[in-house]
């Protein structure tokens, strides 16, 4: 008996964080615009670098998350255009490198206007080559003293704050549900290290913290080059996740180390372990636990300085 | 007299399961692909383990009209063994990708399989009878006193107990470096293709240390890698002609005429994005998984995430008929990336049979057109039959629960949102790890082979 196969209609109220794209130019839907692609991010590197694999891992499925990778760089690099650009060290002159010339700008419609090079490039001097504040405009969360510093040289933010925190926060539910904890009996459940990226909250308002800290920490990790991982490598570009001003002024706990790696720093750039989600988590947890100020001292451990090493080698 | 109802509409009945029955799935038991021979009478299964099983269909019982013949195990072999590629530090699977069979031009069968690497002939062959009465041999083997032989005599065969033995005939391999996903036999049944990530080579049956590569799309600079091969196919009745599809929803065909190498396409078919569509997800979706050649070729099948489309050769900018499998996995897709469902690779599959009128004494029933109907899985063991003539589809689900031989299948349907009706089942109560990737449809009958996680199911239509 074959039954009448009626089209089913897209529920328009079931929006959320899934299927159709928000366009981020909405107020209070552009923070679960870049939220979503916030999510997707990080969940696409998880992909790319917890994959240990006896057999090789499928071409076809590292080429297409290294595309959705790709998509969202290049997304944010147009947005990047209208604020201060945020440069580090190993960053070439033309970020449009060979890299990103096949990458597809898959929402090019959403860019307001073309992209050049120049507009990538800045020109402000490196002690201000710092997270721009512009960045944490739509961040009412955040209580990192770095923001108040760089009040005077960045955007105002947002006038229509408050009204954003209703639906962020239904948006953040929403990023939850997709994210439930390893236990959860449903058959559709994230991978234990997804769920595992933020700590377990106290209390909500922490967690939103962390994952604003998280957002703005991962979009200074887009703006490197994507790793080559087609071939069996041990490129870690996108982890390079420290600031100059977290380099330049914090003091580096090196109880822990046998060498000094500060010492060698014009010398052999220290070998690049390949790089496993744990560890991943590792260098993204000081940011997301806690507030950082360049006054504050924090503990780093080998991995971390290992990363500052390839940015300041510049490899 | 007519068959049931005078419409053409098939009321699938569960006929057989193969396969074990705990819910505990050895790995080794995954089935990797389906596939009917030429006459339907032997169906092929390939899994995880790099094993092949062999059924075969009984011959029709004359007394029993009212079934067709059930599927019993023929052959069991194991096709490829697990290797170490020493350069990489890497295993090789030994899963079994493809299976594909050689039209029979003798009394063995021959078929080809392929795991990642590498590509084998192998040749299945029956012996029901041996030789009996050497002269200079015992029955048993060992030879006998010369001085004790006083009269010749000439062998005979004698029957005995049927043996089915498998053999590799032929090995391909070290030509790939990517991972194989498709092998295709072309239409003059002494070539065939085989296509990995990145390149389609072209070998001839006979020879083993030579191919030729007729498709390289890998870069200069892996690094501007963006785009894969994700399944090839020769067409059926044109020897020169194959197409194959990629990572990005395209389908390219090629004439092996116009040039050594095929990296230029004859016709590209592509379908222009939806923008209302749009989402993070757009190219994965797009992604095609399977492309099967209608039996005519002039019409081709892809399947891509969510939909089954259907494109006439002629018409390159968009399928002339588009079918939606589980739309209803559309809002989910943040999810369904996250625990990699979104990568699964959903085959299809043609309606075999000719429209031809069967007798059986006294039962005539008719089976629909060739390429009316097309056939393809989804999860929580569902798979899906969409009718192209009528634009009717159904949804059965392949469980051994509620299944009784000759009980009609009852359709199924998945409630997407709102108030789910009785006997509806919700989006969120899907068994995403029961997937059915693979089904395979009898070439001239309405018989279906449906593979679930590690069983097999047969499903026939329901004779009068």
């Amino acid at each position: 008996m074959l039954g009448k196969g009626g089209k089913r209609k897209f529920d328009e109220h079931e929006d959320g964080l899934e299927g159709k794209v928000v366009s981020p130019t909405d107020g209070p839907s552009k923070v679960s615009y870049t939220l979503q692609r916030q999510t997707i991010f990080n969940i696409s590197l998880m992909k790319l670098y917890n994959h240990r694999p006896l057999t090789e891992p499928s071409l076809q499925k590292t080429v297409l998350i290294n595309n959705m990778l790709r998509r969202i760089q290049e997304e944010l690099k147009q947005e990047g255009s209208l604020r201060p650009v945020f440069v580090t060290a190993s960053q070439p002159a033309d970020p449009l490198g060979d890299n990103f010339r096949e990458a597809q700008p898959a929402f090019s419609h959403l860019a307001s206007q073309p992209l050049l090079p120049a507009d990538l490039v800045s020109t402000t001097p490196l002690e201000s080559c710092l997270t721009p504040a512009s960045l944490l405009e739509d961040d009412t969360f955040c209580t990192s003293p770095t923001v108040q510093q760089h009040d005077g040289l960045t955007k105002p933010p947002p006038p229509a704050l408050q009204p954003v925190k209703d639906s962020f926060s239904s948006a953040l539910d929403e990023i939850e549900e997709l994210c439930p904890a390893p236990t959860s009996a449903e058959a559709v459940t994230a991978p234990a290290a997804t769920g595992d990226s933020k700590d377990p909250p106290s209390e909500p308002n922490v967690q939103k913290a962390e994952v604003l800290s998280e957002s703005r920490r991962d979009e200074s990790k887009l703006m490197d080059p994507l790793p080559s991982n087609f071939e069996i490598t041990t490129s870690t570009g996108f982890l390079t996740d420290l600031t100059l001003d977290d380099i330049l002024f914090a003091d580096i706990d090196t109880s822990m180390y046998d060498f000094d790696p500060c010492t060698s720093a014009a010398g052999a750039a220290s070998k690049m372990a390949p790089v496993s989600a744990d560890e991943l988590l590792k260098t993204l947890a000081p940011y997301s636990s806690q507030p950082v100020t360049p006054s504050q001292p924090f503990k780093m451990d080998l991995t971390e300085l290992d990363h500052i090493m390839e940015v300041l080698v510049g490899s | 007299f007519l068959g049931a109802g005078g419409g053409n509409d098939i009321q699938w009945c569960f006929s057989q399961v193969k396969g074990a029955v705990d819910d505990d799935v050895a790995e080794a038991d995954i089935i990797s692909t389906v596939e009917f021979n030429h006459s339907g009478e032997l169906l092929a299964t390939g899994d995880k383990g790099g094993r092949v099983v062999i059924f075969q269909q009984e011959q029709e019982n004359k007394t029993q009209s009212h079934s067709r013949g059930e599927y019993n195990v023929y052959s069991t072999f194991q096709s490829h063994e697990p290797e170490f590629d020493y350069l990489k530090s890497l295993e090789i699977e030994e899963k079994i990708n493809k299976i594909r069979w050689l039209p029979q031009k003798n009394a063995a069968q021959f078929l080809l399989s392929t795991n990642d690497k590498t590509i084998k002939l192998w040749k299945i062959s029956e012996r029901d009878k041996r030789p009996e009465g050497y002269n200079l041999k015992e029955e048993d083997g060992r030879y006998r006193d010369p001085t004790t032989v006083t009269t010749l005599r000439v062998p005979v065969f004698r029957p005995m107990d049927l043996m089915v033995e498998a053999s590799p005939r032929r090995i391909f391999a070290n030509a790939h470096t990517y991972h194989i996903n498709s092998i295709s036999i072309n239409s003059d049944y002494e070539t065939y293709l085989s296509a990995d990530d990145l390149r389609i080579n072209l070998w001839h049956l006979e020879i083993t240390d030579r191919s030729f590569n007729i498709v390289d799309i890998k870069p200069a600079n892996m690094e501007e890698l963006t785009e894969v091969i994700t399944a090839a196919e020769f067409h059926p009745n044109s020897c020169n002609t194959f197409v194959y599809s990629s990572s990005k929803g395209t389908i390219r065909l090629c004439d092996m005429r116009a040039s050594a190498l095929c990296d230029r396409h004859s016709k590209l078919f592509e379908e222009p994005e939806d923008p209302s569509n749009r989402s993070f997800f757009s190219e994965i979706i797009s992604s095609i998984s399977d492309v099967k050649f209608s039996h005519s070729g002039r019409y081709m099948m892809t399947r891509d995430y969510l939909s089954v489309k259907i494109w006439d050769l002629n018409m390159e900018n968009r399928p002339v008929e588009t079918y939606q499998v589980h739309e209803y996995l559309r809002s989910k897709l943040c999810s369904l990336y996250e625990n990699d469902c979104i990568f699964d690779k959903f085959e299809c599959c043609w309606n075999g049979s000719d429209r031809q009128a069967i007798f059986n004494r006294t039962v005539t029933f008719f089976l629909p057109p060739l390429c009316s109907i097309v056939m393809t899985g989804s999860y929580n063991n569902f798979f899906r039959m969409f009718d192209r003539n009528t634009k009717r589809d159904i949804t059965l689900e392949a469980s051994r629960e509620n299944n009784k031989p000759r009980t009609v299948l009852k359709p199924r349907k998945v409630c997407a949102s709102g108030k789910r009706k009785k006997d509806e089942i919700s989006v969120d109560s899907l068994d995403f790890n029961k997937k059915i990737l693979h089904t395979a449809w009898h070439p001239k009958e309405n018989i279906i082979a449906v593979a679930t996680t590690n069983n097999l199911y047969i499903f026939q239509d329901k004779m009068n």
